[in-house]
């Protein structure tokens, strides 16, 4: 039998937090993580975080991880690979996997910091292989940097499904769409902005009807629906994918609190069933806390911050010192986190259970955008979340997020010298610069670019607009890397550009052949497409592709599954189309259009 | 192979490889990988069969849903997507509930 004055279960950002806390002052505490490594859900988040500063805005989540094992003291032991089996009256009851055996602990505390599981939702074929959960993509990819799959479904679009679709772009994999029921993103504004920039489309009131495919995941059919959420029969579309990704929210994993007595109650704004607890994240039992996702879903953020007062409240409880200044201060930050309008529903199911308070906000965006002519950011971040790197990043405190850290930024263009700092900084890579007319006939655009591979000073680039369409080419003119890998390409763009150009793309598949006979380019079809030539016999007489010596036996099947990729359609239909001609024209306009109307 | 060699934040942990067999085939697995990750890298997706006959694989990654359990040297629901491959390990696809609860 093991005694520890604190067990931590979990060790997320909530447990770690809480633990960190603890140990400071002394308390003996063991974490408990059933994982293979601490950090919980941080250590697969390669985005940067919100927030700011005093919690890790705009550091990537595996660096918090890092950050915050480091903090851990002598006080902390971790047992990792273990789950919680058992929580009685008197006794811990643990099973460590790699040692294959169960321990036993006596805890006078216990901070529940147990997460959330990702929630399922019901389709047809739901059960194939290939059919994930958003966070399982993501532990994949981004824990053991394995991609399960080259084109993906999207299914949700909050915050979970936009970043999870972004992180599946920098893998090098395709989103072929994200599908929202509702008749708005979930997500934050930003987050939605950076996959907009790649041309991903997102299709508001659809959802999925049906997974393809007998072993594992083919494709996938997407279905609009009405205003009740019903599916509205004859829109069904099919996408060509091999993995559904499942983005359909979280459910607290509420099993070991209310095996451990604590009230569980239904409150849908925070995520389903959650346990009760206090403004110090005490239950109704006296030694039992509980913190992160376990008690609402949110974000890491507000996780660290409830797992830092529980471990303060512990540790006063334990070691007597009066710590109520500095646990008032957290609570205040929650206030202030918790004040913005994403935060509306949380507020709402958080008062279930005590008074909510908001502080203050200023809604005002800027209209101002900076003399004609020098090299200033623009900044395009208009919705009201908690975040302001920014302006904390300035070193000419050129940027204002005034009052409250969710007002919108502001910035002063007098002061801005153009150093390019915050466009780096900024987690939503919503911060641009430009300049006019930086020489005859041309204008400078500055991109925020974390993609591979990076272009090369005068490389030739696709420019593309908000919504990744191509509007013009441009040139590299510069590359400034920063070392946490959100690096500023300065592209020279056509006069009058500067106001449309978000991103772009390299031109370096142009040495991709897709037919070798008649050396005919991956980059050649993919336009040939794009201008509207959606069927095979099609582009083979525009591109020759598959005339050559070998017949087409190398690049058919390439070209059909290009095809297939850009128009949304199974191979299998596309090569019914081979061996029966159309009976009936279809304007290629018309197609497109079906391709494309429902963004 | 799955695996992603270029990646513009990530860099690859280790590239100590470890051999594991699944239904009998020799696979390689990168050190400290889980076994589910192993398994996709290498093109397998499917990890076994429902009572029903379904093929199942990986779901959630966190050890949670269930739906990844596997036969692992011999013993049955082990849930690869929380359990580290070893080298040798003997991996097999789980049909039905196995023989052990
Ligand atoms: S470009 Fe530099 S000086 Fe100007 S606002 Fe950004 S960080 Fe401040
Ligand atoms: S512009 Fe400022 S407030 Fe908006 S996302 Fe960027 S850093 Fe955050
Ligand atoms: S994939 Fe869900 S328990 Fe393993």
């Amino acid at each position: 039998m093991m005694k520890t004055q604190l067990l931590v279960v979990g060790g997320g950002p909530a447990g770690l937090c809480g633990a960190i806390e603890a140990s400071r002052y002394g308390v003996e505490t063991l974490i408990v993580d059933e994982g293979v490594e601490l950090g919980g859900q941080l250590v697969k988040q390669t985005h940067k975080f919100f927030g700011h500063e005093g919690f890790f805005a705009s550091v990537r989540g595996f660096e918090i991880a890092r950050r915050l094992k480091n903090q851990l003291n002598h006080h902390v032991k971790v047992m990792l690979q273990t789950t919680v089996v058992g929580i009685y009256e008197d006794v811990v009851v643990l099973y460590n996997r790699e040692k294959d055996r169960t321990f036993e602990v006596q805890a006078d505390y216990i901070l529940l910091a147990t997460g959330a599981s990702e929630r399922f939702i019901q389709f047809e074929n739901n059960h194939l292989p290939g059919v994930y959960g958003a966070g399982a993509v993501q532990t994949l990819m981004n824990q053991f940097m394995v991609l399960p799959g080259k084109r993906f479904l999207m299914v949700g679009s909050g915050n979970i499904g936009l970043i999870v679709s972004y992180q599946l772009l920098q893998a090098g994999a395709e989103v072929a769409a994200i599908v929202e029921i509702a008749d708005r993103v979930g997500g934050y504004d930003v987050h939605l902005r950076k996959i907009k920039r790649f041309g991903v489309p997102v299709l508001l009131r659809h959802t999925i009807k049906k997974a393809l495919g007998e072993e594992k995941v083919t494709g996938a059919v997407v279905v609009q629906v009405d205003e009740k959420f019903r599916p509205i029969g004859g829109t069904e579309r099919e996408f060509a994918v091999d993995v559904i990704c499942i983005a359909a929210g979280l459910t607290p994993s509420v099993e070991l609190a209310a095996m451990a007595n604590v009230k569980i109650e239904y409150v849908p704004e925070l995520g389903g069933f959650v346990p009760y607890r206090d403004q110090n994240m005490r239950t109704n039992v006296e030694n039992i806390f509980i913190a992160g996702d376990l008690a609402g879903i949110e974000e890491a953020t507000t996780a660290m911050i409830e797992g830092r007062i529980a471990g303060l409240t512990v540790a006063q409880s334990i070691v007597g010192t009066d710590l109520s200044r500095e646990i008032e201060a957290l609570q205040n930050e929650l206030v202030e986190f918790r004040s913005g309008p994403f935060s509306e529903k949380v507020r709402k199911g958080l008062s279930r259970f005590f008074p909510q308070r908001t502080v203050e906000f200023s809604r005002q965006p800027q209209t101002d955008k900076g003399p004609v002519g020098k090299l200033r950011p623009i900044i395009e971040c208009y919705e009201n979340i908690p975040c302001n790197p920014c302006q904390t990043s300035c070193p000419a405190g050129a940027i204002e997020v005034p009052g409250n850290i969710n007002s919108l930024p502001r910035i002063d263009y007098e002061k801005c010298t153009g150093c390019g700092i915050c466009v780096s900084k900024c987690p939503g890579l919503a911060i641009f610069m430009v300049q006019e007319n930086v020489e005859p006939g041309f204008d400078l655009v500055v991109i925020p670019y974390e993609m591979v591979p990076l272009p090369e000073k005068d490389e030739r680039v696709i420019a593309l607009d908000r919504e990744g369409k191509e509007v013009c080419e441009a040139q590299v003119v510069k590359v400034l890397r920063f070392p946490d890998m959100t690096n500023l390409i300065y592209l020279k763009v056509p006069a009058g550009y500067s106001e449309r150009v978000r991103n772009f793309r390299t031109l370096k598949r142009g040495n991709v052949l897709v037919c070798r006979c008649e050396e005919v380019t991956l980059e050649e079809v993919e336009r040939a497409i794009e201008l509207g030539f959606t069927d095979y016999e099609e582009l083979r007489r525009y591109l020759r592709v598959g005339m050559g010596m070998c017949g087409g036996r190398t690049c058919r099947s390439t070209v059909l599954s290009i095809l297939s990729q850009k128009l949304g359609k199974s191979p299998g239909e596309l090569l019914k189309g081979r061996f029966r001609p159309p009976v009936m024209p279809v304007k290629f306009e018309s197609i497109l259009r079906g391709e494309t109307n429902e963004d | 192979m799955r695996r992603i060699v270029e990646h513009p934040i990530l860099k690859a942990k280790t590239a100590r490889t470890v051999k594991f067999y699944f239904e009998d085939k020799e696979l390689e697995a990168l050190e400290g990988e889980t076994i589910a990750a192993a398994l996709i890298a290498n093109g397998i997706d499917v990890f076994g069969e429902s009572e029903h006959g379904r093929p199942r694989g990986f779901f959630c990654a966190i050890g949670k849903c269930s739906s990844c359990l596997m036969v692992v040297d011999g013993e049955p629901n082990v849930r690869v997507c929380i359990t580290l491959v070893k080298e040798g390990m003997r991996v097999q696809r789980q049909l039905g509930r196995s023989d052990v609860v």
